[in-house]
């Protein structure tokens, strides 16, 4: 991963940077039908700032032996980030609305198709989501009135489809097996792009463990506010 | 077994570690920004205390263009006695040339006479004073109380300087009606009206109560000597309004507006305030012309042309819509004094300034300050000339002062 770091274009250094972490449990509930929770927070601002708190289920079947689908929610709590809007000069203050903590609701459904050539093993996966996030009143400090007031952030809902390429590498008497993968967000227009790499450690099948690098490229045209990042990630999955 | 529990422990310190230090907020450090945006603007209050002033020297060169305005350079022999007693109203002396005509309290005097002054007295609930003639007189409010139901309290038809003398000492109230009477050709625009040049001078106390249209009006000018307190509230129009301009020498003045477009001051011909405390408070909204999609906001002062201030204490609050505590519709010289603009009205239908200048400003001496709650403290559309030697120039969101 650093050496990884060490080989990125230098406009990349200006893009912020955070963390992942990531805790799950996996059961089997019969043969080829399991059952996933998991819990995620992110942070942002050079890992300063929380960015996210997680919450989700989901529930998987193996429908062929190279194809699964499953279907899930998530509960996200946001940090949002703040916003600034000025006036016609560009320099003078219109409206400044402060980060604020907001819910969404996250309803997945996924196909993963898998073909494995010898030790390694290509995946995709398709994955329609809805996020739906719930109105709510905030504070806007209002420049021009020089007071603050209630501004009501509207409920809206938001269709993506996330198309994922992932490569792992099963390496012959080795605990850890690398992975890469890069996935497309797409609405009407391509949002964002992650570029994954990472390791896999797994403890006598129970315990997994992960390391990971994730480079976040955010298309200008995308509707969320999310910036360019690079984030660590580390993640553990207890499977019973 | 050990080595796997050392693996998740450590895989757990990794992982809270730099979860627990993530809780720095990311936003822009706004405190002192908003606090700037949240700066309250001075107390700008009616002021009745005494005010000390320079001597009043009358102007003695007769080719001095201000030489008439002093009620000093006429003779004034010819006297007309005028006492007011609730529906009556008793006339002592006369003079040739004067004709006046009774009914009730109400009365009307045709002068023809050259200066003659009338000494007015006494209280009526239903009367007023008219006046015709094109020469100049005086009316002395001598503990004068007149109020009209139906218009003003004092009108001038005549287009002579019109000398409004304030006995030392007095008290005196002039209130108009909500409905006025009008006759054919004739203005009414105000309590206290006159086609010609009124010129305030004595060491008395004058209110007067609008309710119905303007405070005082003149078509002409309007003249303001030390030494007269004034005392303006209208509900209606304009507190004090003069087409051909206003000048301040001094006195004390105090104005408040209600009135819908309605401004404390307006000058139609140049301003000039050469001494003085003249402060006016405006709470009306701005009248919106559905029509004409025209809208016309309060002012605290309005100036249609040159406004030059050398002198004097001038305080201008606006606090409805839209209100201006100065708009000046072409330049203004301020050359000393301390002048005082806020406005703290919202701004639904325009734009509330402190004050708002669309010719050139020029400032080389004095106290400047201007307020706005919600938009420009100060919006100058000309050039803004600002001379060197000031102590203080601030230019904040919500606040500039200008100081010498």
């Amino acid at each position: 991963m650093l050496l990884c770091a060490a080989l990125l274009p230098q406009q990349l250094w200006a893009d912020d940077s955070g963390l992942i972490l990531n805790a799950g449990a996996s059961r089997k509930i019969k043969k080829g039908l399991n059952v996933d929770v998991e819990a995620e927070f992110r942070s942002r601002n050079n890992f300063r700032t929380a960015d996210r708190v997680s919450l989700g289920a989901a529930i998987s079947y193996k429908l062929l032996p190279w194809l699964k689908a499953s279907g899930g929610y998530d509960l996200l709590i946001d940090n949002n980030h703040e916003e600034i809007t000025y006036q016609d000069d560009g320099v003078s203050y219109n409206n400044w609305r402060p980060s604020y903590w907001g819910v969404r609701h996250r309803f997945n459904v996924t196909l993963t198709g898998s073909y494995k050539v010898q030790r390694v093993e290509l995946s995709l996966r398709e994955r329609w989501q809805y996020t739906y996030r719930p109105s709510k009143f905030i504070k806007n400090f209002d420049f021009d009135e020089g007071e603050w007031e209630d501004h009501e952030v509207r409920g809206k809902g938001k269709n993506m489809l996330r198309s994922r390429f992932q490569v792992e590498w099963d390496i012959p008497k080795c605990k850890f097996d690398p992975f890469a993968s890069v996935e497309f967000h797409t609405t009407d227009v391509l949002e964002k792009t992650r570029f994954i790499v990472g390791v896999e450690h797994t403890i006598k099948k129970k315990h997994s463990f992960k390391l990971y690098y994730r480079y976040q490229n955010v298309n200008g045209s995308g509707g969320d506010d999310e910036p360019n990042i690079h984030m660590a990630g580390m993640g553990y999955t207890f499977k019973f | 077994m050990r080595k796997r529990i050392h693996f998740i422990l450590l895989m757990a310190v990794m992982a809270m570690g730099p979860a627990l230090v993530s809780c720095q907020s990311d936003d822009t450090d706004m405190d002192d920004i908003i606090a700037l945006y949240q700066m309250e603007p001075v107390a700008v209050e009616l002021d009745f205390s005494q005010l000390t002033e320079a001597p009043d020297v009358p102007v003695t060169d007769e080719n001095d263009s201000a030489y008439n305005d002093y009620v000093e350079n006429s003779p004034w022999n010819k006297v007309i006695n005028i006492a007011f007693d609730g529906g009556n109203a008793t006339v002592t002396g006369s003079v040739p040339g004067v004709a006046i005509q009774r009914n009730g309290a109400h009365l009307t005097i045709m002068n023809m006479s050259g200066p003659v002054k009338f000494v007015i007295s006494g209280k009526t609930d239903n009367g007023s004073l008219k006046f015709y003639g094109d020469k100049r007189f005086q009316v002395l409010l001598n503990g004068a109380e007149i109020t009209n139901p139906n218009g003003a309290a004092i009108n001038n038809q005549g287009g002579k300087t019109f000398y409004v003398v304030l006995a030392d000492g007095t008290v005196n109230r002039l209130q108009d009606g909500e409905n006025y009477t009008m006759v054919d050709e004739e203005d009414q625009k105000a309590a206290l009206f006159s086609e010609g040049q009124i010129v305030f001078s004595g060491h008395g106390e004058l209110s007067v109560i609008a309710v119905g249209r303007g405070g005082i009006r003149s078509d002409d000018y309007i003249r303001i000597r030390p030494g007269v307190r004034i005392y303006v509230n209208s509900s209606a129009l304009d507190g004090l309004r003069a087409n051909d301009g206003i000048i301040v020498d001094g006195g004390v003045v105090n104005i408040v507006t209600t009135g819908v477009g309605a401004k404390g001051v307006r000058s139609g011909g140049e301003m000039k305030v050469n001494g003085g405390r003249l402060i006016a408070v405006n709470d009306g909204d701005p009248r919106v012309e559905t029509d004409e999609n025209d809208t016309t906001s309060c002012a605290g002062l309005y100036c249609d042309t040159l406004l030059t201030i050398n002198a004097g204490i001038l305080k201008f609050k606006a606090t409805g819509d839209g209100g201006k505590g100065l708009n000046a519709k072409h330049n203004v010289i301020f050359t000393g004094g301390s002048f005082q603009a806020v406005a703290t009205g919202t701004r639904k239908n325009k734009k509330p300034k402190g004050v708002k200048i669309d010719g050139n400003f020029a400032i080389s001496g004095g106290y400047f300050y201007a307020y706005s709650r919600r938009s420009d403290p100060l919006e100058v559309n000309g050039t803004l000339s600002v001379a060197q030697g000031y102590k203080t120039y601030d230019q904040l969101p919500k606040v500039v002062i200008i100081q010498y």
